[in-house]
């Protein structure tokens, strides 16, 4: 990760506790609020990452513009290509252009062999691809390992986030952890989402368990701190957790463990 | 046409009728390398191999071509990684070059100098041992190259912070077919 790449993720997470700060802050005339003030829906996530355009011009659009992958197409007229690449070995310190001629002109040579020119040329965007999509997959893995701190942290305060009290010091680090977490876990997906697909590609193996627990952990990282906005409402005001926020706890450990098994998944070997 | 001349003509003719080259053509292959982590233990197998041999005064010139892209481990995930680390996008051919005296094709156990060429380099490596083996006009050619990462200037892919090995043996197996 580079360090523009770390202070977005850094300014990103500050700017989604301060926001989840905010919206918590239990002032007389906020208890009294609606409900859908203390909600923090993907979509705000998302747009409080975008926005972070305007704190710091350059480093957002050069990871999440489509035109950074646009350029690199061949079909935009606009090809960027790495001033040290070129066809076929003249980046490298030993030039080694493949299929050249023999010393030998009685060897054989790549085009005895009956290969197609698809397979013997080289594809400088191709390769500018692959080495983005990897960049953005590294990150990805980083954040999802370092979300998984905050989120068992999050499930240890759980148990002391109930309680009768109105306010209790657990219940502030329990919300102060899940939406660490959630901040984190949204800026992770992100890398994932926007890493550059390859054409032509068949999935298989692990990688489609761990899309597939996407699917689980995904949306119940949007309704668990929803949900848990709602419970946190009716603690701090004395009543008991009651309707569908009374579901904040069953969502939030089926979403940890899909977290967790989407982790394994592409870790271990099974 | 003179007799001196038709004589020329039939010795000509004779001369290069001793001198066919033999040929021999890469039947069937499977090349496999290796990779040590210490969560995982991965081998990607290739069966897209061709190859050509030409045979002449005694000397016989090997060519074996394979796509990088035509390795698979099983998870295609890791195959797109590997296509990034080995450059295989830019560099889609990993080829092997060797010269070997024709009178060892009836031997069972050679040592080849094999030319490698595979992500941008090329690297030498020196009496690589080769088990062959003839089964009917087919010759069987059973190996394994000592290939490092580091020979071909490629940076060892990690998980979890532990980069996997630099040792990536590729072992070799491939079928021969004398063409005449």
């Amino acid at each position: 990760m580079t360090a523009s790449e770390g202070v977005q993720v850094l300014i990103s997470t500050v700017f989604v506790l301060a926001f989840t700060s905010f919206s918590f802050a239990q002032t007389p005339e906020s208890s009294a609020a609606p409900h859908s003030s203390n909600a923090i829906p993907a979509a705000l996530v998302l747009r409080a990452l975008r926005a972070n355009r305007v704190f710091n011009g350059n480093s957002f659009p050069e990871l999440f513009s489509d035109a950074a992958v646009e350029s690199s197409s061949p079909a935009s007229g606009n090809v960027s290509i790495d001033p040290g690449a070129s066809t076929q070995g003249q980046r490298d310190p030993q030039p080694n252009a493949q299929g050249q001629a023999p010393s030998n002109p009685q060897a054989p040579s790549l085009e005895d062999l009956g290969l197609s020119p698809e397979q013997t040329k080289g594809n400088p965007q191709l390769q500018a691809r692959l080495d983005r999509r990897t960049h953005m997959l590294k990150i990805h893995q980083r954040l999802g390992l370092i979300t998984a701190i905050p989120m068992i942290a999050t499930v240890a305060t759980s148990f002391g986030a109930g309680g009768r009290a109105t306010s209790t010091s657990d219940r502030w680090a329990h919300l102060a952890l899940g939406s660490m977490t959630t901040g984190l876990y949204f800026t992770a997906a992100a890398f994932a989402i926007r890493a550059p697909g390859i054409a032509g590609t068949k999935r298989r193996g692990p990688i489609r368990v761990h899309r597939a627990l996407a699917w689980i952990h995904g949306p119940g990282m949007i309704l668990t701190p929803i949900l848990g906005a709602i419970a946190f409402d009716q603690k701090s005001k004395g009543e008991k957790v009651h309707g569908i926020a009374s579901a904040h706890g069953p969502v939030a450990i089926v979403t940890a463990g899909a977290f967790g098994a989407a982790l394994l998944s592409v870790s271990l070997k099974f | 046409m003179n007799r001196t001349g038709f004589v020329a003509l039939l010795l000509f003719a004779a001369a290069s009728f001793a001198q066919t080259n033999q040929q021999w053509i890469l039947q069937q292959s499977t090349l496999s390398y290796h990779v040590s982590h210490p969560l995982h233990q991965t081998d990607g197998v290739s069966h897209e191999a061709k190859g050509k041999g030409v045979c002449h005064e005694g000397e016989c010139d090997f060519l074996i071509a394979a796509p990088v892209k035509s390795f698979n481990s099983g998870d295609s995930n890791r195959d797109l990684h590997m296509l990034q680390a080995t450059r295989g996008a830019e560099f889609p051919l990993v080829t092997v070059r060797t010269r070997l005296p024709e009178s060892e094709a009836s031997m069972t156990m050679i040592q080849a100098d094999l030319e490698i060429q595979f992500a941008g380099q090329t690297a030498q490596y020196k009496q690589v041992s080769l088990q062959l083996t003839k089964e009917g006009d087919y010759v069987r050619v059973i190996g394994t190259v000592p290939a490092t990462l580091s020979d071909f200037k490629i940076d060892p892919p990690s998980l979890l912070g532990i980069a996997v090995k630099n040792e990536i043996p590729v072992r070799v197996d491939m079928t021969w077919r004398e063409q005449k």
